[in-house]
């Protein structure tokens, strides 16, 4: 794989945490250079996007208000070059159809090098 | 007792395990599941009543499993008696009748409660880079009463790890709580064990 040092914008959406701090060690161990945000609702997602439509967005689904599969629908209906995946330990075939339809890319947690290579791998692949 | 990040942790990890576990549950019940956001709260034995453990006056399928490690927890997975038989009906086929299906009840539950408390044990143990054993699970049913005797009674349990995740049929509307009882030695374990991890991101 070439290096792609070319800055993007992240967007990290889930309600734990501790989760949204693993998951961006694990970002910048990779992509030092890369601008990154984070929501702790799918509500405050589709408001921070409004604000500042990030290149990529790494959503969990099992939030307080809205799932954030409903979140990722609604963001793509207006932005949908944001290339986003699903990340959540609800790993059932009914969530990851949802992600795979919505066009984006279902990555089961726990946050880990494997698991964050393959939301990176996605991000780069072409639409 | 636990600062907002121990707790913040402490949920991420059994939202993994219940995710894990609605994954098996929906294959075996052959419907998909839904998961409440994990609730968790530190009382004193002595404080526990039916309102923190959001249980109501009715008959409970219970099943508990102990584990052992660097700290000791005993993990009790909680269903109405009309719902345990139902997701029972489910595993088993509708094709049962209930007598037949009573009689696989309490084989099924400890099935179902191995699949989902190992789930989340087994979560917990590998984002904390532990081992856990695990005890074979039993199951009775019980009424609220003897659930918070059960608790409450044990006088090794100072402290309770009360964790609530909801399961619910998406079909059936069933629900499950999940509850974690740990000594206050154990507890002092598992926080030191959840800072350790804290400190490695």
């Amino acid at each position: 794989m070439t290096a792609d040092n070319t800055v993007k914008k992240l967007l990290i959406v889930d309600d734990s945490k501790v989760s949204r701090m693993l998951v961006r060690a694990q970002i910048v161990a990779v992509h030092p250079e890369w601008i990154i945000s984070d929501a702790s609702t799918g509500e405050e997602a589709i408001a921070l996007v409004e604000k500042d439509p990030p290149d990529y967005c790494i959503m969990d689904i099992n939030m307080p208000g809205i799932l954030g599969t409903d979140a990722a629908e609604k963001i793509l209906e207006k932005y949908p070059l944001i290339r986003i995946v699903i990340f959540s330990a609800n790993i059932q075939e009914t969530y990851q159809s949802r992600a795979n339809a919505l066009g984006g890319a279902f990555v089961a947690k726990p946050v880990s090098e494997k698991s964050i290579a393959l939301a990176l791998n996605h991000f780069k692949c072409p639409n | 007792m636990l600062t907002e990040m121990q707790r913040d942790a402490l949920a991420e990890v059994f939202n993994i395990g219940a995710g894990r576990a609605a994954s098996s549950i929906s294959e075996i019940v052959g419907d998909e599941v839904k998961l409440s956001v994990p609730a968790i709260e530190v009382k004193k034995s002595t404080e526990i009543s039916p309102e923190i453990l959001a249980l109501n006056d009715g008959k409970f399928g219970t099943v508990r499993q102990d584990f052992s490690g660097p700290f000791d927890a005993a993990a009790m997975l909680l269903f109405s008696e009309e719902n345990a038989l139902e997701i029972v009906r489910d595993m088993m086929g509708s094709q049962m009748s209930l007598d037949e299906l009573a009689e696989f009840e309490q084989e099924a539950m400890c099935e179902l409660g191995n699949i989902i408390l190992n789930a989340c044990l087994s979560a917990m143990a590998d984002m904390l880079s532990i081992s856990l054993n695990s005890s074979l699970p039993c199951y009775t049913i019980s009424s609220c009463d003897e659930i918070l005797y059960a608790i409450t009674g044990n006088a090794t349990q100072d402290y309770i790890l009360v964790l609530n995740i909801a399961l619910t049929s998406a079909k059936r509307q069933s629900q499950g709580h999940l509850m974690l009882l740990l000594s206050s030695a154990s507890l002092t374990h598992l926080i030191r064990h959840v800072d350790r991890f804290l400190s490695g991101i």
